[in-house]
């Protein structure tokens, strides 16, 4: 290693004054350079140039240097083992310029760097890197990274305008001496680089031999390296055939932020410098340009940029400029001028929008081209040559033909399919998947192609090839291409969940570890649950290496499983998303999302959401929590027990009767594993069950089949078994007395008997319906029972009727009609319930009626009818029926696909239903509503004077003057408040109506009618899916209002909030309300950027999670907090609430 | 060294305004940069720069003036201090924008403090501030008595300003109302204030002269910019002010700001280094939304500002000199809790789900510190 122990400058001045070789230290891509290249070259006048390129590229020199190729173009190299060496060439990059000028001059010029087909020792670090082995990579890379990039950026670029060429070569030497320096102190530089001089050093002194003069344009960073001949020549292995390839580039692929390597920022705006030539005054009118351009791309996207502040940008640039010493603003400061004076301190929308037309501007997408007459090379080549090897089809044996993959059993088959999905990603139309179906509940293990090699492949790998010479590389630029393209408006999790797929898919470590890195951040932020559970699915098989033909890399697979341990984190975070939810598979979710994520470990945060929930969720929730407890031994299955059998206890009323429903599908959708380990946790519901009275149970009986329905026919088997189980051990659990004292006991009754039947006295009735008679009927509860324990579980269980007595059969038969036999495990067997069933919903209605009574009968024909059932809605009579939403909401749901003529018979039991809530809301929600603003004298000074008033308060004060005048010295002077101006205010509800929402609807709609009647507020009601309607027509009506809306869809949210916008006129007056799941299915960018617009602009912005008397929402608690941090609170609201935050924004009282 | 004699002097205030603390400096840069200053400036546009960022550790000096040592002042990047001052030598307004707790009032009092020797010209806005902050006010005793005069008025710190060609300072300005804002945009363009009641007088109207311009702070959790106009914001560069990006400068600050605190307390600062990273690391990872590891941390709804983590440390500084009782780490669970949760009770579960992630893996991975922590939950609940 040569030793740089000397004063800086004297060291330079030895590096800029050496002839053998004259030096010329560059950055790859460098316009300062680039631009004074010729005129240094001349006074140089050598007589051989060395460029650092690998030797292998000499071949493709001339075409380089051809003046009808044009920059940006592409010098490549692959290797067998599909490791790349990648060279982009564009106007400013001093080795092209000085190649040129060679060419042009007729100088000999040779490529000095170490072959590619050579390696060394260390070689194998390096080629983890893989496509980093450039010589700009590798100078940020020894500069730690920016800092170093900059450091070269300040030292040489920016001061270079108006300089002679001699003090930027200096410039651009003393920076490779200090970075050299740098990573000797760091600790010495790379083994590679070092045999890479070595081998430059020979080639130099080859080229010098014959007494020629050489110059050589190498890395700055190699500069000092060349000045000695040590001697020490290491001789180069072979590593295999290279294929080299001059392909034409692209600018926005030349952009160091596209994923290619070796780029530079801002091309577009280099060249422009390039073409300056160093003149300062140039570069200011380019940076004029620029400025100019910026504002007019931001004036097209929407936002106002005019010339004022065009003009701004530009003195703030061109006097941080000279505030810093530096001849002409370079890009640095002009992307700080433009940020400061347009940008407006927004980092969304307005800097988003800033950021597009910076990056349009700057960066731009010109095309390069080689020259005619240039070799064919690249991915066309490439591709044929893979698919020989392969023996895929290919130009001479072009198939079709299909092919059936092995890809985890063959090595073959393994590249094969790799290749495929390669060229799949280049949509080179080569090959299709077919699907193969899978075995019993098992994925496919083989995959089946049709292959074709058409004459349309050849032409579309010519268009893939500017992303790339090799099939891997190609995919990896056209992968990342379209991701941009598709995630221009932001990116959503579904769209990078699937790129995270066909990067696995296509073994592209680089843009895997890319995503990756981007699910870090994006995932934990934005996913909703059931993306969380694709994406955990996907990580297990990307880091159990269950993805063909994917390279096992150490370093992504620890930060794949770190991330998976990430996301069911933020899974647990996201669960008070869930509280309002009444889906059984959410309970399911939430089971099994709960034992995923104890499995590591048990945390803090688990166990405080599981415990929310147990108190503040929808009782569905309530009941998954409770279980998911008890499983993972938060708490004691006893209290689980107590808990359920609390639940029946409370069951008297029809909301509670609902609520016990829902918690016993929670509890057994989520408990289904722990009831087969354990089903004694059951036992105190049974108990409970068993002692209550018979009507008592009849009246629960309805709900408790409901919850018990969640389970299969089988588990409920299993249910009932236990119970007999239990109920078999009774006599020896109760035959605690002796069987003399039994005697004694059964003695003594007899002779009670027999005294009663001698005094005429009524006997208590015999349990007709009790098949064996107790064993102990005195010990029995003072309550007489007609069902018997083990029937009620029948009856409850809906299992083993025909063990049912004649008396009890009514009941099961009356809900086997509602519920059926159930679905699941051992829904075929046809052992019991083959009992006719009703010929008509007057009939069952009827039967309902005799045997659970009115209220009942209301209830279960609310559930079937939810469950579909048309013909019972005729049943329920509009005056008798007891308005609740549960009800209203079941008819809605049916009222979307009824014809007209059935939905007139409906008409009076919505309009009655409706017109009874909305009174009782009125009556809540009035109170909250009333009250104006009025101006009041103030003694606080702000206002105008109120000089009647302050007169009149003074009049004490007043003093005569000398001069006999009289003055009124106003010590307490009186103000008036600013009064408000009465402008008309305008209410916008946004209704999202895209499935699980219609309690919020019904809410809504009612909320909105009344809040129609406030006066000084116009109400609008849009409702949408993905699409949006306006109903603000039927908005004093609910009832024709809720008839209309349809529920179904997606959720797009942006779109409703976009008509919102349009509804607003004044914004300072606008209130826009929003009730959603805040599950958006479009890119949530565009969501947050219209919530952004309408804050931005001064509207009122509320979101409800929900809508509704209970307040416990089911939403996506991410997406919820971004939009918070967007501008729009968001919070599972009452009406009452949410009248109350209209009447505080329309009194002016501000949040 | 005369400085910190000067600092120690017995005024008896608990804040001296930063002209005054740093009189000897801005006096020295004065003397010592005799470069051209746009018009109403006391120092040189680079002299500013230097004396907010600090010379670097070396001396700076002049022929004739002995050289010295200018600090840091404001801990953050150059670069957005060159940009302030070049947006302030234009004469146009500077909207200084960031999260709560990032020295923006600071960096504003520095830059007036500097530029026109007084800091002191301030609006702070509040819902209840009126236009009379941005425009006049009567002395009302004085109005009713002898009618509208140049007397009876009362300037307001921006009116003063423009009058001498100073710089106005208004803080928290997204926190007035819009239309009492919305004075400001008359005054930003026509840099000229009209006073009707004293038509006909030479004071009709006041003419701003040169070197007038306007800072303003606005905190982006409050209102945020969104109820500022477009026309008012037109007239303003905006500049983003982050947090403190290196954490070893943050220790550092926290460090000198809580033992300045304490001492004002009356005792000595002996809270541990450890303590201190320890709490730096917790508020930076729960403001970043990311650990030092590169872990994803749920962020509150709470700012987690460098003031507050100086007022933790102070308190802890302050209860370990006053109420020693055990280890001070063990105060850190429950000062974090009272930080953390404000006013959204969630805040309260994303700080246990802080415990859970980075807190106990990090006490896995066998730092003693951080098992302290872990051990230390109970305090969160």
């Amino acid at each position: 290693m040569t030793t740089l122990r000397l004063d800086p400058a004297a060291e330079l001045e030895g590096l800029a004054a050496g002839t053998k070789p004259h030096l010329i230290g560059v950055r790859h891509h460098s316009p300062a350079l680039a631009s004074v290249m010729p005129a240094m070259l001349a006074e140089a006048a050598p007589d051989v140039i060395c460029v650092e390129l690998p030797a292998d590229f000499d071949r493709w020199l001339p075409h380089l240097a051809d003046p009808g190729t044009r920059a940006p173009v592409a010098l490549a190299g692959a290797y067998p083992d599909g490791g790349l060496a990648f060279y982009p060439f564009a106007d400013f990059s001093p080795e092209l310029a000085a190649v040129r000028w060679a060419y042009a001059h007729g100088v000999r010029v040779r490529c000095c760097d170490l072959p590619l087909t050579a390696t060394a020792d260390g070689a194998a670090d390096q080629a983890v890197q893989g496509p980093q082995i450039t010589f700009a990579a590798a100078l940020a890379a020894r500069s730690t990274g920016r800092d170093g990039d900059d450091m070269w950026d300040r030292a040489v670029e920016v001061l270079a305008p108006g300089c002679a060429p001699e003090a930027v070569r200096r410039a651009g030497l003393g920076v490779g001496w200090a970075l050299r320096r740098d990573a000797e102190a760091a600790g010495g530089v790379p083994t590679r680089d070092l045999v890479r001089e070595a081998y430059m050093r020979k080639v130099v002194a080859e080229a010098a031999a014959d007494g020629s003069r050489v110059t050589a344009v190498i890395g700055a960073f190699h500069a000092p390296a060349l000045t000695a001949f040590p001697g020490d020549e290491v001789p180069p292995e072979a590593r295999g055939e290279v294929v080299t390839s001059l392909v034409a580039y692209s600018f926005d692929l030349l952009d160091s932020r596209s994923g290619y390597p070796a780029g530079i920022r801002d091309p577009r705006w280099q060249q422009q410098v390039y073409a300056a030539g160093g003149d300062p005054a140039k570069i200011e009118e380019a940076a004029a340009h620029v400025v100019t351009a910026v504002c007019r791309a931001l004036r097209d996207a929407g936002h106002t940029a005019g010339t004022g502040e065009a003009a701004e940008a530009l003195r703030v640039a061109g006097d941080l400029a000279r505030l810093r010493g530096l001849p002409a603003p370079g890009r640095g400061e002009i992307v700080e001028a433009i940020t400061t004076v347009l940008g407006q301190g927004e980092r969304l929308g307005r800097g988003r929008a800033l950021a597009r037309a910076m990056e349009g501007v700057l960066v731009g997408t010109e095309r390069g081209r080689t020259a005619p007459g240039t070799p064919r090379s690249g991915l066309g080549p490439a591709v044929e040559a893979d698919l020989e090897a392969l023996r895929l089809p290919r130009p001479d044996e072009p198939g079709p033909k299909e092919v059936r993959l092995n890809p985890l059993g063959s090595a073959l088959d393994t590249r094969r399919e790799l290749l495929l999905h390669r060229l799949a990603a280049c949509s080179a139309g080569y090959g299709e998947q077919l699907e193969v179906a899978g075995t019993g509940d098992g994925t496919a293990l083989t995959t089946k192609w049709r292959l074709a090699w058409t004459v349309a492949v050849p032409a579309r790998l010519d268009l893939a090839g500017v992303r790339g010479v090799t099939a891997a590389q190609a995919a990896e630029g056209a992968l990342r291409a379209a991701y941009r393209r598709e995630g221009a408006d932001g990116v959503t999790c579904g769209l990078l969940l699937r790129q995270l797929e066909a990067a696995a898919r296509c073994d592209l470590p680089g843009l895997l570890a890319d995503l990756v890195a981007e699910a870090e951040t994006l995932l934990p932020s934005a996913a909703t649950l059931a993306e969380l559970v694709v994406a955990l699915d996907l990580l297990e098989a990307v880091g159990r290496g269950h993805i063909p033909g994917l390279t096992a890399d150490e370093r992504v697979g620890r930060r794949v499983r770190a991330l998976g341990d990430l996301l069911v984190e933020t899974a647990v975070a996201g669960i008070p998303g869930l509280a309002g939810s009444d889906r059984p598979e959410d309970a399911v979710a939430l089971a099994g999302l709960a034992g995923r994520a104890a499995e590591d470990r048990l945390g803090l945060r688990l166990d405080e959401s599981l415990a929310e929930l147990c108190r503040t969720g929808s009782p569905l929730m309530q009941g998954a929590a409770t279980a998911a407890r008890v499983m993972l031994g938060l708490d004691d299955s006893a209290v689980m027990g107590g808990r359920v059998a609390g639940w029946v206890d409370v069951a008297t009323r029809p909301e509670t009767r609902r609520a016990l429903t829902g918690r016993l599908t929670g509890l057994l959708a989520a408990a289904g594993p722990l009831l087969h380990a354990a089903p004694s946790a059951l036992r105190p519901l049974m108990e409970r069950v068993e002692n209550l009275s018979d009507e008592g149970f009849l009246a629960r009986l309805p709900a408790l089949r409901g919850g018990f329905d969640i389970l299969g026919p089988a588990a409920r088997d299993r249910v009932l078994a236990e119970v007999q189980d239990r109920l078999g051990t009774r006599p020896d659990l109760t035959l605690t007395a002796s069987p003399g004292m039994l005697a004694t006991w059964h003695g003594a009754d007899a002779a009670g008997r027999a005294v009663l039947a001698a005094l005429n006295l009524p006997l208590p009735v015999a349990e007709a319906a009790e098949p064996t008679p107790s064993p102990a009927p005195t010990r029995a509860p003072a309550v007489p029972r007609r069902i018997a324990a083990v029937d009620r579980w029948r009856l409850l269980l809906g299992r083993e009727r025909g063990g049912l007595p004649a008396s009890c059969r009514g009941y099961g038969r009356a809900l086997d009609e509602l519920y059926g036999a159930g679905s699941g495990e051992g829904s075929q067997d046809l052992g019991a319930g083959t009992e006719a069933s009703f010929p008509s919903a007057r009939d069952w209605s009827e039967e309902l009626q005799a045997l659970f009574g009115a209220d009942v009968r209301e209830e279960v024909l609310a559930d079937a009818a939810a469950a579909g059932r048309l013909d019972v809605l005729a049943e329920l009579d509009p005056a008798a029926a007891r308005p609740s939403v549960e009800l209203l909401t079941a008819v809605l749901t049916l009222a979307g696909g009824l014809p007209e003529q059935r939905l007139a018979a409906l008409r009076p039991l919505v309009r009655r239903i409706v017109e009874e809530l909305a009174r009782e809301l009125a009556t809540t929600l009035r109170p909250a509503l009333s009250g104006l603003a009025t101006p009041r004298p103030t003694r606080r000074s702000g206002g105008p004077l109120d000089l009647p008033r302050t007169l009149r308060a003074n009049l004490a004060h007043a003093r005569r003057t000398a001069d006999g005048r009289t003055v009124v010295v106003p010590e307490r002077p009186v103000f008036k408040t600013r009064a408000r101006q009465q402008a008309d205010w305008r209410m916008i509800l946004v209704v999202d109506v895209s499935g699980s929402m219609e309690a919020s609807v019904i809410w809504s709609a009612l909320t909105a009618s009344i809040l129609a009647g406030v006066p000084t507020l116009s109400t609008h009601f849009l409702a949408f899916s993905t699409q949006v309607i306006d109903f603000t027509d039927h908005v004093k009506d609910p009832l024709s209002l809720l008839l209309d809306v349809k529920v179904g869809g997606g959720t797009h949210i942006a779109a409703g909030l976009a008509h919102a916008r349009s509804l607003v006129t004044v914004p300072s007056r606008t209130l826009v309300a929003v009730v959603s799941d805040f599950e958006e299915g479009a890119p949530p960018e565009g969501m947050l950027g219209e919530v952004r617009a309408l804050a931005q602009s001064g509207v009122h912005l509320l979101g409800c999670a929900a809508l509704d008397d209970r307040g416990a929402p089911r939403y996506s608690v991410p997406t919820a907090r971004r939009l918070a941090a967007a501008g729009m609170p968001v919070a599972a609201l009452s009406p009452l609430a949410l009248a109350r935050w209209v009447g505080d924004r329309l009194r002016g009282e501000r949040a | 060294m005369t400085a910190i004699a000067e600092e120690r002097a017995p005024t008896a205030r608990q804040i001296v305004p930063a002209e005054e603390r740093h009189a000897d400096e801005l006096a020295f840069l004065a003397a010592a940069d005799g470069g051209p200053r746009p018009p109403g400036w006391a120092l040189t546009p680079r002299a500013v720069v230097t004396f907010i960022c600090g010379s670097g550790g070396e001396s700076v000096g002049a022929p004739g003036v002995p050289s010295r040592v200018i600090p840091v002042k404001f801990v953050g990047e150059r670069s957005l201090v060159e940009r302030c001052v070049v947006t302030l030598a234009g004469e146009r307004g500077l909207l200084l924008t960031g999260e709560p707790g990032t020295a923006k009032s600071m960096l504003s009092e520095l830059l007036s403090a500097a530029v026109s020797g007084t800091g002191a010209l301030t609006v702070q806005g509040t819902a209840g501030t009126t236009e009379d902050a941005f425009r006049y006010g009567w002395n009302y005793a004085m109005l009713l008595a002898h009618g509208p005069s140049s007397d009876a008025l009362v300037a307001s710190p921006v009116l003063t300003a423009m009058r001498t060609g100073r710089i106005a300072r208004i803080e928290e300005i997204t926190r007035c109302l819009p239309e009492v804002q919305d004075a400001l945009v008359s005054i930003l363009s026509d840099r000229r204030l009209s006073v009707p009641e004293l038509s006909g007088t030479d004071h009709a109207t006041v003419s701003a002269a040169p070197g007038f311009t306007v800072i303003a702070t606005a905190n982006l959790r409050d209102r945020g910019v969104s109820e500022m106009s477009a026309a008012l914001k037109r007239r303003f560069n905006f500049e983003t002010v982050d947090p403190i990006a290196d954490a070893d400068a943050e220790t550092a600050l926290i460090r000198g700001q809580a033992t300045a605190v304490v001492e004002r307390a009356g005792a000595a600062f002996s809270v541990d280094d450890a303590v201190l990273d320890a709490l730096v690391t917790v508020f930076r990872d729960l403001r970043t939304g990311r650990s030092g590891e590169g872990w994803d941390v749920e962020r509150p709804g709470t700012v987690m500002s460098t003031a507050e983590a100086v007022q933790v440390a102070a308190s802890i500084g302050v209860a370990a000199a006053y109420l020693p009782a055990g280890d001070p780490l063990d105060l850190l669970p429950g000062h974090l809790l009272g930080v953390v949760r404000k006013d959204d009770p969630a805040d309260h579960g994303r700080l246990l789900g802080y415990w859970d992630g980075p807190v106990r893996r990090r006490a896995e991975d066998g730092a003693a510190l951080w098992r302290r922590l872990w051990d230390a939950r109970k305090h969160l609940q």
